[in-house]
């Protein structure tokens, strides 16, 4: 019984003219989209690779020079672009993707792509995302929205009861049909994307375990999607009224729900602006050891301190250069007040992050495209993730820099020069993102709002059905 | 015929309580965005207002300072910031920069939550890197903000498609064309008049609640009078767009379902796809240069300037021998070869940012001749360009920034080539930064937009006048 009803749906579907061109469409526009994905992505990998390799070259070549001006002097950390942003773009665009390592200062990342395109850019983008986002589940809409009210219409309802058909298997038929082609569609996407990402040259950390998580991600989206579209159509007398009513959960669940959930929650815990913070860092900096300093409170403490410890009553007496290693304390205290405003940041941000978790009662949009950026490594998460490490990058590299100068010269000594081969001897810097097992833990309860946005959709279609 | 009409639709509309739940919804709609709207102009100006409050007492300790150095005190402050030294000023007493918000800044965020609203410039580094991208989570800057902007251009077509989706098919559905057909009206005049009678009334609703909400909020519309008569005109045109592309479907389409499949494909292709299609396509044809690569040849300028320093500051002094004449000590330190420098690094980069803003005003170009294919991009442009917070808007500001960094750089380039101190006396001469607001609307809009819309209504005559001629009673 469930296989008739899905075959006659599914003839009926295939008939009809705007599924046909609905259908093509949307196919065309997935092409589309992954094709200048692909292309974006390959350009992106490219300049990353050559960016990467100048900016060592300029780092490696300094000459002899004093590692303190070296510090200032400063290197950059580039983020490189992971495969499955081919997928899901995320924040990517509004993310900066270089960030210059220096002494004494943490900086954000810098040249976000949409602050150089013009206001259009802010419509977003012909991305498989886009289409995955929005316009597939505006597709189950509109193949589903009459599914049993076309049944009242056209007066089969009462022939169909007369033939003791089980109401949970009949809906069972129309939900395969309306689902099936979805999930086809969305599985060539994901297996055409599979096999794009392991053909291209560098593949970098693209899996298909990733790739599976982010299609089973997707396919609970669009099966709370049929679930309600096919409840709407249950519970309502007319098509008309079916599909506006369909339309309205769509419009809210993926344009209002997250722009509200947007607003409320800088309203409710605001970022300061740049200036502002960069004004907090530095007054919490004045109020402890500078390194360029020597005359401050701060930096007699330390010299007592140290004198002290090492028995001797000169700085001039002790077997490393204090310039340097004042430079280094200074550097540490530093780095910590940069650990505590943006700690400041990051805590914002979780507060925003639950703002977005409470609307996702009313919009399964929210959950599915958090945990898809973050498989896609194109989160915020991960984006803090890479500027976390950067900064441990960054007062590795001060200590390296710092120490060198300490060990190898005398105190007042700001002529020293540390040797040209040096600079090679610094590690490079790596950042391998979160692995699909940390994703997936911190995203625990975006896996739950979407099992209980299932489970609960399956449950009213189940009750509603019962009483048509 | 039309004052029968106007009567009985009115009736309708309001039995059906079409009037009723539309304008609840309006008023929910644009109260909450209106809402929001002025909860980012109040931070805005509430930042602006900081700032400026820290510069002031910032600059009181300076003035307390200097008095104690012209009176020969002694002073705790660090020695390279005691602001005698007038690169001391310059770098730890900047001034701000801010870009106030204009009166309809509320209705749309545009390129707000993008780009900051004021900055510090100093005298050192350079204007490359003053950072005009503001502080946002990106997940923020993604979803976009739920503004008055968002409402018009998105959920107003919504509204009017759900309103008027099956105003020819409904009688033929419900069988009631058949009397219709009996009356002396032709079939397209009466489904013009009854959408004419549609959109008078959303009209009317839009009007009344955007003011009555405009009163609630707190904002005189009328003290905007203008602005406010702009903004209305140019809601109603695109309400009459939209209401012309569903008098085509109507006439045109058939069914009520596939009337709505129809509309709301429309809606997806002028609100979603051509909007992101033209601005992917302008990248393409004019993309930026990288700006990983960019860095990397600023760094290798930058690199190859620090090594010729001392050569740079000569020939800088040669250029301005006034400098050499006025000052006897001749004293030459890090800011004097820094400062000299700074200006070849300037000079050097300027093809490379010129590059950027080059590529931007094409892409802009492109989608300026190109934004008349979508209604919703003349809409959201205009609308930016009321609220001041368009593209062009956030680079006139980046332009007034850069030039008034110029200018506090030059300030001061007197004091420390003449290594001259600086003194209470110099503080009333210090420059201050005004923003300038540069009008970039364009009323031209507003007519094509129009015209545009009585042009589909003809189209809709014309079709309807084969249509007639197959009978409007044929089953399609």
């Amino acid at each position: 019984m469930i296989f008739n009803t899905f075959l006659k749906e599914t003839k009926e579907l295939m008939r009809e003219g705007r599924v046909r061109i609905a259908f093509f469409i949307v196919v065309l526009l997935l092409g589309i989209a992954v094709w200048i994905s692909a292309r974006q992505y390959q350009n992106v990998n490219e300049q990353y690779e050559s960016a990467t390799a100048a900016e060592r070259g300029l780092w490696d070549n300094q000459g002899e020079k004093n590692p303190h001006s070296a510090a200032h002097y400063g290197t950059y950390a580039f983020k490189p672009k992971y495969p499955l942003s081919l997928v899901d773009q995320g924040v990517d665009k509004y993310a900066g993707t270089s960030i210059f390592l220096e002494a004494h200062k943490r900086n954000e990342a810098q040249f976000s792509a949409a602050t150089d395109q013009t206001g259009l850019a802010r419509f977003g983008d012909l991305t498989p995302d886009f289409i995955l986002l929005f316009i597939i589940p505006l597709l189950i809409v509109l193949l589903g929205y009459n599914s049993f009210t076309k049944e009242r219409e056209m007066g089969t309802l009462t022939l169909l009861k007369s033939q003791g058909i089980s109401n949970w298997k009949w809906m069972l038929g129309k939900w395969t049909a309306l689902f099936l082609p979805i999930f086809a569609i969305s599985l060539v996407l994901f297996l055409f994307a599979g096999i794009l990402l392991s053909s291209l040259k560098d593949f970098g950390v693209f899996n298909w375990e990733s790739l599976f998580m982010m299609l089973l991600v997707f396919t609970i989206y669009y099966m709370i999607f049929t679930n309600v579209v096919l409840l709407i159509s249950a519970l309502t007398k007319k098509s008309g009224i079916s599909l506006v009513v369909s339309l309205c959960v769509w419009i809210v669940t993926c344009l209002a729900a997250p722009k509200a959930a947007s607003n409320i929650a800088e309203s409710k815990h605001p970022y300061p602006t740049r200036q502002e913070f960069a004004a907090n860092v530095l007054k919490d900096k004045k109020e402890g050891l500078d390194g360029h300093n020597p005359w401050s409170k701060e930096a007699k403490l330390l010299e007592q301190e140290v004198l002290k410890k090492h028995g001797v009553d000169s700085l001039h007496q002790l077997p490393f250069n204090f310039d340097a290693y004042r430079m280094q304390k200074g550097e540490e205290h530093e780095a910590e007040v940069y650990f505590k405003h943006y700690n400041y940041l990051k805590d914002q941000y979780t507060k925003q992050s639950k703002v977005y978790r409470s609307l996702a009662a009313i919009s399964p949009y929210l959950p599915t495209r958090f945990l898809s950026m973050s498989i896609a490594h194109t989160d915020y998460a991960t984006h803090w993730d890479f500027a976390d490490a950067a900064e441990e990058y960054r007062i590795a590299t001060q200590k390296f820099l710092n120490d060198n100068f300490a060990q190898n010269s005398e105190y007042g000594n700001w002529r020293y020069q540390a040797d040209a081969e040096f600079w090679k001897t610094l590690p490079k810097f790596e950042y391998d993102p979160p692995e699909l097992n940390a994703i997936l833990s911190r995203n625990s309860s975006n896996l739950w709002i979407m099992g209980i946005w299932l489970s609960a959709s399956f449950g009213f279609l189940a009750i509603s059905i019962k009483k048509i | 015929m039309l004052s029968y009409n106007f009567k009985y639709e009115l009736k309708l509309l309001l039995r059906s309580r079409w009037i009723q739940l539309l304008s609840i919804v309006l008023l929910l709609l644009f109260g909450f965005s209106t809402y929001n709207g002025l909860q980012k102009v109040e931070k805005r100006k509430k930042d602006i207002a900081d700032a400026h409050l820290e510069v002031k007492e910032n600059d009181e300790m300076m003035l307390k300072l200097l008095d104690s150095v012209e009176y020969g005190m002694q002073v705790s402050a660090s020695r390279w910031t005691i602001p005698t030294q007038p690169m001391a000023v310059g770098n730890y007493h900047p001034r701000v920069a801010a870009m106030d918000p204009q009166p309809m800044t509320f209705i749309a965020t545009g390129q707000g939550d993008l780009f900051t609203h004021y900055v510090k410039p100093k005298v050192s580094g350079d204007d490359f890197t003053l950072n005009f991208a503001e502080m946002t989570s990106p997940v923020q800057l993604l979803f976009g903000s739920f503004d008055l902007a968002f409402v018009i251009i998105y959920l107003l077509p919504l509204l009017i498609i759900a309103f008027s989706y099956n105003v020819l098919s409904a009688e033929r559905e419900s069988g009631s064309l058949r009397l219709l057909a009996s009356q002396p009206i032709g079939i397209q005049t009466w489904v013009l008049q009854k959408l004419g009678l549609r959109f008078f009334w959303l009209s009317m609703l839009v009007i009344f609640t955007l003011t009555l909400v405009f009163f609630v909020v707190g904002i005189n519309p009328f003290s905007q009078i203008a602005l406010f008569f702009g903004l209305l005109a140019l809601v109603l045109t695109y309400m009459l767009f939209w209401f012309a592309l569903t008098f085509l479907v109507n006439l045109w389409v058939g069914s009520s379902s596939k009337n709505a499949v129809v509309l709301l494909g429309l809606w997806v292709v002028f609100v979603l796809l051509i909007p992101s299609m033209l601005n992917q396509l302008g990248n393409t044809l004019y993309p930026m240069p990288s700006r990983t690569i960019m860095i990397n040849e600023m760094r290798t300028l930058k690199a190859e300037v620090a090594k010729k320093q001392d050569e740079i500051l000569d020939n800088y002094l040669r250029d301005h021998p006034e400098y050499a004449i006025n000052d006897s000590t001749q004293f030459r330190g890090f800011y004097h070869r820094y400062m000299a420098s700074q200006k070849l690094v300037k000079e050097e980069l300027s093809p490379l940012i010129n590059a950027y803003e080059d590529q931007l005003k094409k892409q802009q170009s492109w989608v300026a001749s190109f934004k008349w294919v979508s209604p919703s991009i003349i809409v959201q442009e205009s609308l930016n360009q009321m609220a001041g917070t368009s593209t062009q808007d956030y680079e006139s500001f980046r332009k007034q920034v850069i030039a008034f960094a110029g200018i506090w750089r030059e300030h001061f380039l007197p004091f420390l080539y003449n290594n001259q101190d600086f003194s209470q006396n110099d503080y009333a001469d210090l420059p201050k930064f005004q923003y300038e607001q540069k009008s970039f609307t364009t009323i031209g809009a507003i007519p094509i937009l129009f015209l545009i819309s009585i042009g589909l209504f003809a189209v809709g005559f014309l079709i309807s006048n084969q249509t007639k001629k197959a009978g409007i009673l044929a089953s399609n």
